[in-house]
């Protein structure tokens, strides 16, 4: 049925794992989603960040733009957008009980050869501070060529559990 | 605190991540050592993460910690009612609880 969601890859971290790395985005699909499921790193305050792959590996140029509202529970909701950096990222996570990130993308032109990378992200997560945020918006990586995957780290920590897949969307 | 260069955070990156090792990716569910080229980058995201922190971590700080606009607001009313600098003050405490490096 179109728009039913078939699973291409999907990879469960249940030890301390730097990176993480879903591939398998070709021509089926025209569109792709992934799936971030109860993430926990091991190091309080880390940065999730995440970039597009070449070929199966990271693209570390600085071509990653992004803008997302952030919804807060503790005060007035904020914007945020960066340009011209080495990746996209989410708000910090931390180490205690329930601080976790979830977050769903949608991705677009990924296998375009002359089109722009495209995604769009929903969040929710407990932070490090130990409030709800949620955060939604869209991102781009600005080169003009196809991209065959994600990968997911934690900035200067391991990802100690979560669920990673990613889906095509049937056409 | 002396602000630091990217180099010396590249120089404590490199001590991390050297001691941190082995480090672990996860590719479609294949799991395996770092290969050289993603201990370098692991060096330098790390680094630059440092360097954020230092040059925008206290943006970050005070956003969390400034009151929503609207007891913002109270604040500024209670202030004019009752001639008090209730506003300044806690502005002025989450920028002194933050504090730009210098």
């Amino acid at each position: 049925m179109a728009g039913s969601l078939i699973k291409i890859a999907e990879t469960t971290v249940s030890s301390a794992t730097a990176s993480v790395t879903l591939t398998g985005i070709d021509s089926t699909y025209d569109v792709y989603m992934v799936s971030l499921s109860n993430v926990v790193t091991d190091t309080d305050g880390a940065t999730p960040i995440f970039r597009v792959t070449k070929s199966g590996t990271a693209d570390i140029t600085a071509n990653y733009d992004y803008a997302v509202k952030q919804l807060r529970t503790d005060t007035t909701f904020g914007n945020n957008a960066e340009v011209n950096i080495t990746e996209w990222k989410s708000n910090d996570i931390g180490t205690n009980t329930g601080e976790v990130l979830n977050m769903i993308l949608y991705l677009f032109n990924f296998n375009s050869s002359s089109e722009y990378s495209f995604i769009t992200q929903e969040i929710s997560q407990i932070s490090s501070s130990g409030l709800h945020r949620a955060r939604q918006g869209g991102a781009v990586h600005t080169v003009a060529s196809a991209s065959d995957g994600m990968q997911f780290l934690i900035s200067g920590g391991n990802i100690a559990s979560g669920k990673f897949t990613l889906y095509g969307l049937k056409k | 605190m002396a602000i630091k260069t990217i180099e010396q955070f590249r120089t404590e990156a490199t001590s991390e991540i050297e001691s941190a090792k082995p480090l672990y990716a996860q590719v479609n569910n294949e799991r395996r050592e770092f290969t050289d080229a993603e201990y370098d980058q692991a060096i330098e995201d790390l680094a630059q993460s440092k360097l954020d922190e230092q040059d925008n971590g206290y943006k970050r700080a005070r956003q969390e910690a400034y009151p929503s606009v609207g007891d913002q607001l109270d604040m500024l009313y209670w202030d004019k009612v009752n001639d008090t600098t209730t506003w300044k003050d806690a502005i002025a405490d989450v920028k002194s609880d933050n504090p730009k490096p210098s």
